[in-house]
């Protein structure tokens, strides 16, 4: 097993050197370089082009940018690995690392969440209509779980905006927290208050995870229910409860863990939606402003990012699978 | 046997079949193996399409739509094209059907044109029904001129009210655009946009997919990797990164190719796995040995024999891939990084809504979502119903 890990392990590292290089071509994609880039944005400040263009030079020989690309491409990753330097970021005037250091606890908190509740409750779900196979439950929730996955989170995130401030009237809905508790140290109250705001982004990444969850765990279950072993259990007498949870769940949970993987981009791509339209400071804001606004270290180190964290929940669901069910093949 | 004899004995047989039909599995699978034989692949598909009602409802809900945009001028009661301002956020014209606000009797439905008032309190603007003239709507009126598909010059409108009168029924936007008309026409651009995309992905995947799946060896060996490569890639982040880096100056028909490009570039896995895994188990079948030994080229082999095969899990495919599509393309349109004006799609649409005051005000520019939950909706439920149906020979 350690060496299908290892084996991931060293995939993985591919992936990411593949992840970077695309990351960083979308730095380089815009006509001219960095510089010039922070040259038009300086002049769109009203600075004078003199300025601007002596600005530009320094920026140049600071970070290199008239060294060849592979150089530049080798100089940005050594800065990420051992300085945590992923480049300058002109919009906020300091280094994107800091930027994402900022931002990245409650992203991953978010995500985390989202991921839990929604696992939990698709389950559960999946648990509750796989038995009613073609009952009405089973019809309600089958229609209920297309829609979900069917209306686009950000116009949910629009309604639910809406209804925030303008029928609820509730202040301060694009921050973590109520002004009241921005200082206060860690209580209750503050994370109660903490899921008074992030609640949204909650539902509308969480929702669609629930729906897909739930189809997979009742796929599962109906095939593992199928199967002989639980027609045995029956026949030795045990309650349809019995059967379902101590012997056909936790065959059907396998799967779950390898779908996992899948779900993760699928949570954190909500999040990014709902985050943009609420405002909320998390990284999505912070990549749509820098696509907006061509702060190009930015948008390419958060595609790194988010490449990173969907690569190790993968690895995660891979590793955590291959713990959970000893039948899995190393080769 | 002729045909006409075959015809003969799968209508013979074909009553105790839908007295089988849906009952018992075991009945169909033994007693009318006969009947299935006789006919051809796509009644056998169409029989089991028929079967399930959501993919129905779905399959008309995306004809609707389809229709809806081609034909977008004719449904539209106004011109789809001018601007006016002095329409600005008119809400949604209730329909009325009975007696009017005077007492006289009317049959049918009708409307009051909308009047700009005050609000005397808050001095908000405010919309008011003007009930001293009612307006009937009618059916296939003439109206403002337009070009039908383009070319055809027509005044004829699916409905509307006489001369002085306006129907609004989903309201106007900031620019005095009647929502209705526009989310027809948008569904020009959201749709093709999607389906062109998908098609795009479609010719990728497929030929990924049997190149990986027929050649086998290191060239599959490849391919699975890059496939791999690519699904971990997060999609929507890199839409928006590379959506972001088309110039604004580009012409709209340029941000079109771009943005499907873009589209396709990542939503080709799915195709090309199911794709590879489909050539897998088919290039060892007789049918596929007898090609080759009887000295058939590859190209014949793939072109002639297995992509007929695989042809419907690709249809399949495409109509789970353009969901997708419609819903990315409205997320960037919608935060402005992807299709510009004068083109317009259902998340360009929803612009607007992003200043919260618009919106607080006109809520019902929220309209268009409507729009997208049918489209993503209908290709989701016709996708699931293509599915059960593409593969009528297996027994289930």
């Amino acid at each position: 097993m350690l060496n299908y890990i290892f084996r991931r392990l060293i995939i993985a590292f591919f992936m990411l050197i593949g992840i970077g290089i695309v990351s960083f071509v979308v730095i380089q994609l815009p006509p001219g370089d960095y510089a010039s880039a922070y040259q038009g944005y300086l002049l769109a400040r009203g600075a004078t082009a003199d300025d601007a263009e002596r600005a530009a030079q320094s920026l140049r020989v600071q970070y290199g940018l008239d060294k060849p690309v592979a150089e530049q491409f080798i100089n940005w990753v050594k800065g990420i690995v051992t300085e945590g330097k992923f480049g300058y970021s002109f919009a906020y005037g300091k280094d994107v690392g800091e930027l994402i250091a900022e931002r990245m606890p409650m992203t991953i908190l978010i995500a985390i969440l989202a991921h839990t509740i929604s696992t939990i409750v698709g389950v559960g779900l999946g648990i509750y209509v796989a038995p009613r196979k073609y009952g009405v439950a089973d019809n309600v929730w089958a229609i209920i779980s297309f829609i979900l996955t069917s209306v686009p989170r950000f116009s949910l995130a629009v309604i639910i905006l809406y209804i925030l401030v303008i029928d609820l009237k509730q202040p301060s809905v694009s921050s973590f927290f109520s002004p009241q508790y921005v200082f206060a140290p860690w209580s209750i109250d503050k994370v109660l208050d903490l899921f008074r705001h992030i609640w949204p982004v909650l539902l509308i990444a969480g929702l669609g995870g629930v729906a897909r969850n739930m189809r997979v765990m009742r796929g599962n279950l109906l095939d593992v229910l199928g199967s002989q072993y639980v027609q045995t259990a029956r026949s030795k007498g045990l309650t349809e409860n019995k059967v379902i949870m101590k012997h056909a769940v936790p065959n059907a949970l396998h799967t779950i863990v390898a779908y996992q993987g899948t779900v993760l981009p699928y949570m954190l791509q909500g999040e990014l939606e709902v985050a943009i339209v609420l405002g909320l400071p998390t990284l999505g804001p912070l990549f749509y402003d820098a696509l907006v606004n061509g702060d190009i270290y930015i948008s390419g180190s958060l595609l790194l990012i988010y490449g990173v964290l969907i690569l190790a929940g993968n690895l995660l669901a891979d590793i955590f699978l291959s713990i959970l069910d000893p039948r899995i093949r190393y080769s | 046997m002729t045909a006409e004899q075959s015809d003969n004995l799968t209508s013979g047989i074909r009553p105790q079949d839908t007295s089988g039909e849906g009952t018992g599995v075991a009945v169909i699978g033994r007693g009318t193996n006969d009947a299935l034989d006789n006919e051809s692949y796509s009644q056998l598909v169409w029989r089991r399409f028929r079967r399930s009602k959501v993919s129905i409802v779905g399959g008309i809900m995306v004809l609707t739509l389809i229709f809806l945009a081609i034909f977008a001028d004719f449904f539209s009661p106004t011109t789809i094209y001018g601007i006016d301002l002095q329409a600005s956020f008119i809400p949604p014209q209730r329909i009325h059907f009975f007696n009017d606000a005077n007492g006289n009797f009317h049959l049918g439905p009708f409307v009051y044109n909308m009047e700009y008032t005050l609000d005397p309190a808050t001095f908000q603007v405010m919309w008011v029904e003007d009930t001293s003239k009612a307006y009937p709507i009618h059916f296939f009126v003439q109206g403002s001129e337009y070009k039908l598909l383009g070319f055809i010059p027509m005044n004829l409108h699916f409905f509307g009210v006489e001369e002085g009168g306006t129907v609004h029924i989903l309201g106007t936007d900031k620019l005095g655009r009647d929502l209705w008309g526009k989310a027809c026409e948008a569904g020009r651009i959201s749709l093709t946009m999607s389906l062109f995309g998908t098609i795009i992905s479609v010719v990728i995947g497929s030929v990924l997919g049997i190149a990986s799946g027929y050649f086998g060896g290191w060239v599959d060996n490849v391919l699975q990797r890059f496939t791999e490569f690519v699904t971990a890639f997060p999609q929507l982040p890199l839409w928006m990164a590379l959506a972001a880096l088309v110039p604004k100056t580009a012409d709209s028909f340029s941000v079109f190719v771009i943005m499907a490009c873009i589209f396709a570039l990542l939503s080709w896995t799915t195709l090309a796995r199911e794709v590879r895994g489909k050539v897998l188990s088919l290039r060892e079948s007789d049918f596929i040995m007898a090609a080759k030994e009887m000295g058939a080229s590859n190209s014949r082999i793939i072109f002639r024999h297995l992509y007929p095969n695989v042809l419907s899990h690709v249809i399949v495919i495409l109509t789970l891939t353009v969901p997708g599509i419609i819903l990315a393309e409205s997320f960037l349109s919608f935060l402005g990084i992807g299709i510009t004006e004068p083109l317009i799609s259902w998340g360009l649409m929803m612009r607007n809504t992003q200043d919260i005051q618009t919106l607080g005000q006109n809520s019902w520019i929220l309209a268009p979502i409507i729009f997208m939950v049918l489209a993503v909706l209908g290709f989701n439920f016709l996708g699931d119903g293509l599915r059960d149906a593409a593969d009528p020979y297996a027994t289930k």
